[in-house]
């Protein structure tokens, strides 16, 4: 039977979706596009970043957009190296980063030049904007210190 | 506040590499469809026959006895028009895409039912495999199956 090595096989899977989103995440994308960042009111009266059509506590509409700073806290982290495609040529991080004056998480890459030792939860970060943006989360290339 | 200018929709692609490994049982029964032969294998506890065959039973888990080729012929046991045109689809809609019973088996394999009208395709239709001229260790070595002229 040719003996009792397995077989293997390259596979790729592969969707081209598009996704329509709805009025307040259109809204924030549409400020990633202007190296803008928004937030919307929640129903308690705070802002949450990343935008969310309708409030996750109480299921009701959020509110009025909120201009925000380009800098936050990361609240949580994990350490990744760097694939193909990614934003970062060498090692990073993945993180939940808390927007100020928000309340909530923003996920997001963070660079230290590669430095793992650098990476700390409360430490403060600032977006790193691209020059070419297309309304899209990725106009924002990652986070660094700030 | 001027707001921004919304954005209605964004590109969302998704895709994953990955390697399939197919075992030391899948790999019996592809190296067997490289030779044209249908190699099912039986429970020597529960008696259930498989096909394909993994290396153990899953309903007890013991090792399958040695592969016995299988002609190959089988019946529709359920099968579906596929109408809608996706990214990367291989044939034109419709056409049809059914689990097959093969002759001695307890399972079901997944292919093609072609050179039928869809409308004619039902359930309990004797099919047979129409054979790739490539002799390749995949599931593309059946090109299709077709109703028995048997």
């Amino acid at each position: 039977m040719g003996g009792h090595v397995t077989l293997s096989a390259p596979y790729t899977v592969e969707f081209p979706f598009d996704r329509t989103v709805g009025p307040k995440i259109g809204a924030f994308l549409g400020g990633l596009r202007d190296g803008n960042l928004y937030g919307v009111r929640a129903s308690d009266g705070t802002v949450l970043c990343p935008a969310l059509e309708f409030d996750p506590r109480t299921a009701e509409e959020t509110g009025e957009l909120v201009p925000l700073g380009d800098h936050g806290t990361v609240r949580a982290w994990t350490w990744v190296p760097s694939r193909a495609g990614d934003a970062i040529p060498h090692d990073f991080a993945w993180a939940l980063i808390e927007i100020d004056g928000t309340t909530g998480a923003l996920f997001h890459a963070v660079d230290t030049g590669g430095d793992m030792a650098r990476m700390v939860i409360g430490m403060r970060v600032s977006a790193r904007w691209r020059s070419e943006r297309v309304g899209d989360i990725r106009d924002i290339e990652c986070f660094e210190p700030a | 506040m001027t707001e921004p200018q919304p954005v209605s929709s964004i590109t969302s692609p998704f895709r994953m590499d990955y390697t399939y490994v197919a075992g030391v049982g899948r790999s019996v029964f592809l190296r067997g469809l490289a030779e044209r032969r249908l190699l099912a294998r039986r429970c020597p506890s529960c008696a259930q026959v498989y096909l394909p065959p993994p290396e153990f039973c899953s309903r007890c888990l013991t090792e399958l006895e040695e592969p016995v080729e299988l002609s190959g012929n089988g019946v529709v046991s359920t099968f579906c028009v596929v109408n809608f045109p996706f990214p990367g689809q291989t044939f034109e809609p419709p056409y049809v895409v059914a689990h097959i019973q093969i002759d001695g088996a307890a399972t079901r394999l997944m292919h093609l039912v072609r050179e039928v009208e869809p409308g004619e395709v039902h359930i309990g239709m004797a099919v047979e495999p129409v054979w790739s001229t490539e002799r390749e260790a995949s599931m593309n070595s059946i090109r299709h199956f077709r109703p028995s002229h048997a």
